[in-house]
């Protein structure tokens, strides 16, 4: 077994065993983590968009909010089965990413406007599609996660583990894209989009396909986040914080790793909650501007990638 | 790698302290979850206010019990509103006041009810909140006691023909909806505008007003911004109406002060007088201690923050004496309040409702607010008909 595989075993076994454990009676610290697990999830979806489509988001929150709708709805008027009911907000978001293929014949800034303006537009359909979403009052009494086997997915615990296998699997996925011949030509799509196109890449399919799979998951995050806050209403749902506070994480997390986002997230928002708040318990997000904005400077490329170039400096050091 | 050692041991370290919080044997931890930043600080803000006077008012009266606040803010996000209702459910609260917006009420007090933890509020209409069926939930106001006093003054008016501009959001969207529903059964033509709140500019709606609708009333349904950019724009195309008529967060000081071109003769919701005028014993002490805490004068969202925590406080305090506080004996205590307060009578019923709570409507006259409807609470008398403009 060598290192790279001990170190996932010891992180499984920390993730699945030691936090339930140590942290599980504490229902506030197991809230935080949940909430930035999830914000964590859209971070990486939104960071695939970016690695392997080439393509930056400002519209998020569109996917998150069409997969917390479509999730909310099947389980509270179809009786669909909550878990499927997730899987099923993630298609929707992915089908609704369809009305965005359009924008992909844009590049750079228009497209991240682009995508923004489609976040508005899904929330002021789901404020008016008053018969169906409930409109700006919402959705209430949202299903919680079931019961199964005995164990209970709707406690913290439950919640915890559920995001975080939700996260992994999703983490695996982007892993295995960018490993195959696909993330290779996406890769390249970087450098130079013609060039890759001249060589036979159908660049506009693929950036497709990374669109519906980054949509996916966000959408499938926000359905879990439905079902965990169990409330739903279109200012939330679709609020501009799903798109940008995934961003910062991302950014801070290391957006070209795979784990610096979720990392990231977790990370800001728990060192914001837990230790900020603490000191300042209103305005200390002034704390976290400055934290933010040391990171960008002196390591550009995030957390994730720092804390490697440290391990690695160290270990050289010490041979 | 050291440093992030360090950061992790200062989150477990502030993670796994939050369970002790020393009292004094008489007194009482009671939580409040409330939004301090964010898009509903300023509101949230306002309700601090008034839960702290409550506080202070409640421990120099009573010499038995003592109630001190621990505060959480919640910065207007419905996860942290649930987060701060567990942190403090583990600091050992015996019960919550305070919350802004449906959207955090609804899942802070979903966690309230799984702690067992009755949370009080003022800070959210939607009917939903009461229809969970939670023992734990409180509320002291509804979107009914809103529409009753708009109507009310309408019908004062004897207003014919309405036309009603309302947001969106959750909360006006409701409200416009009965108050659509209740001037109609009266037989009054009402015509509804519905507006995205992202809007700013109101002109093509107030024209539509002026053109088509030709009412004798506009009854504005939303929020700060919202009623500046519609009176803004009735001040450009002077509709023939005969008033201006709004709900809450209008006819307060601070639209008074801010907005002293536009704000003359436009009615809004409002318990007080401005300058505040309190004609008991207890609105007085109120006054008196917010002016000492806060040095200005209250407002409707501390006189809201006021009441109901002085109710969860009197109501924890009996309990105390039953020997019931720690047994689940709150909320029944609360469920036997029957006040005359600073709001009106409150009175809960099964669901933790106030069906009691009816607002009263004030109207903008020289630089002051005068409470006008209902006749036997008015300050002033009614300038109708009369327009900004």
């Amino acid at each position: 077994m060598n290192a790279r595989s001990v170190a996932i075993l010891l992180a499984l076994v920390g993730m699945y065993i030691a936090v339930p454990l140590l942290l599980g009676p504490n229902l506030y610290v197991m809230s935080l983590l949940v909430a930035s697990i999830a914000i964590g999830g859209v971070a990486l979806a939104w960071a695939l968009l970016g690695n392997l489509g080439g393509m930056v988001s400002f519209g998020h929150a569109a996917f998150f909010g069409v997969g917390s709708y479509v999730s909310a709805l099947l389980s509270m008027k179809l009786g669909v089965p909550v878990f499927a009911a997730m899987f099923l907000g993630g298609v929707g978001a992915a089908v609704a990413s369809i009305a965005m293929l359009p924008t992909l014949r844009l590049k750079g800034p228009y497209f991240a406007l682009a995508i923004l303006a489609y976040a508005q537009i899904f929330r002021i359909l789901a404020t008016e599609w008053k018969s169906v979403t409930g409109g700006s009052g919402g959705l209430s009494s949202i299903p919680r996660l079931p019961e199964i086997a005995g164990f209970d997915f709707g406690s913290k615990v439950g919640n915890y583990l559920v995001i975080v296998t939700i996260v992994l699997i999703f983490a695996l996925i982007y892993e295995r894209i960018r490993a195959s011949h696909y993330g290779i030509a996406l890769r390249a799509m970087h450098d130079s989009e013609d060039a890759t196109r001249i060589v036979g890449v159908n660049s506009t399919f693929l950036k497709a396909m990374m669109l519906f799979v980054s949509a996916f998951m966000t959408g499938v995050v926000g359905a879990f986040n439905a079902h965990y806050i169990n409330f739903l209403e279109p200012d939330y749902g679709f609020s501009g914080l799903w798109s940008t506070i995934p961003i910062v994480a991302a950014i801070f997390g290391g957006y070209r790793t795979i784990l610096g986002p979720v990392i990231g997230a977790v990370f800001v928002y728990l060192i914001d909650q837990l230790v900020f708040k603490s000191y300042i318990p209103s305005g200390h997000q002034i704390m976290l501007g400055a934290l933010l904005a040391g990171m960008v400077l002196f390591s550009p490329t995030g957390l994730l990638p720092w804390i490697v170039e440290k391990f690695k400096r160290s270990r050289h050091a010490a041979a | 790698m050291k440093n992030i050692r360090n950061h992790l041991a200062a989150i477990i370290v502030a993670g796994t302290a939050f369970g002790v919080v020393p009292a004094h044997a008489e007194e009482f931890l009671v939580g409040s979850e409330v939004p301090l930043t964010g898009t509903l600080a300023r509101v949230g803000t306002g309700m601090k206010e008034g839960i702290e006077v409550a506080a202070d008012v409640f421990n120099r009266r009573n010499g038995k019990h003592k109630v001190k606040i621990v505060t959480v803010d919640d910065e207007s996000s419905p996860a942290k509103a649930v987060a701060a209702v567990e942190k403090l459910a583990s600091q050992g609260v015996v019960a919550l006041t305070g919350g802004y917006g449906s959207n955090n009420i609804g899942p802070a007090s979903d966690a309230a009810n799984k702690a067992n933890l009755v949370y009080m509020t003022s800070g959210g209409v939607d009917e939903n909140l009461s229809q969970r069926g939670y023992k734990t939930f409180f509320r002291i106001n509804n979107t009914a006691g809103y529409s009753t006093a708009m109507v009310g003054l309408l019908a004062d008016m004897g207003a014919k023909s309405v036309s009603i501009v309302t947001s969106t959001k959750e909360a006006p969207a409701d409200l416009a909806k009965d108050v659509e529903k209740i001037l109609k059964a009266k037989g009054i033509k009402v015509v509804v505008h519905s507006f995205d709140p992202a809007i700013t500019d109101f002109k093509p709606i107030i024209n539509k007003v002026k053109l088509q609708d030709k009412s004798e009333i506009i009854a504005m349904v939303g929020y700060e911004n919202d009623y500046v950019g519609i009176i803004r724009a009735a001040k450009v195309l002077k509709p023939e109406v005969k008033a201006m008529v709004g709900v809450w967060s209008l006819a307060t000081a601070k639209m008074a002060s801010d907005f002293p071109d536009l704000m003359p003769n436009v009615y809004g919701t409002a318990l007080l007088p401005y300058p505040a005028e309190f004609k008991t014993a207890e609105g007085k002490e109120f006054a008196e201690t917010y002016k000492k805490l806060f040095n200005k004068e209250p407002d409707y969202l501390g006189q809201f923050g006021y009441v109901q925590s002085m109710l969860l406080f009197e109501a924890i305090a009996r309990a105390a004496d039953a020997g019931t506080l720690k047994t689940g004996g709150l909320p029944a205590e609360l469920r036997k309040s029957d006040k005359e307060t600073l709001i009106g009578r409150v009175k809960f019923d099964d669901k933790g409702d106030n069906p009691f709570f009816s607002h009263r409507m004030g109207q903008h006259q020289s630089g002051k607010v005068a409470v006008v409807w209902p006749k036997d609470s008015a300050t002033g008398k009614m300038n109708f008909p009369a327009v900004p403009w």
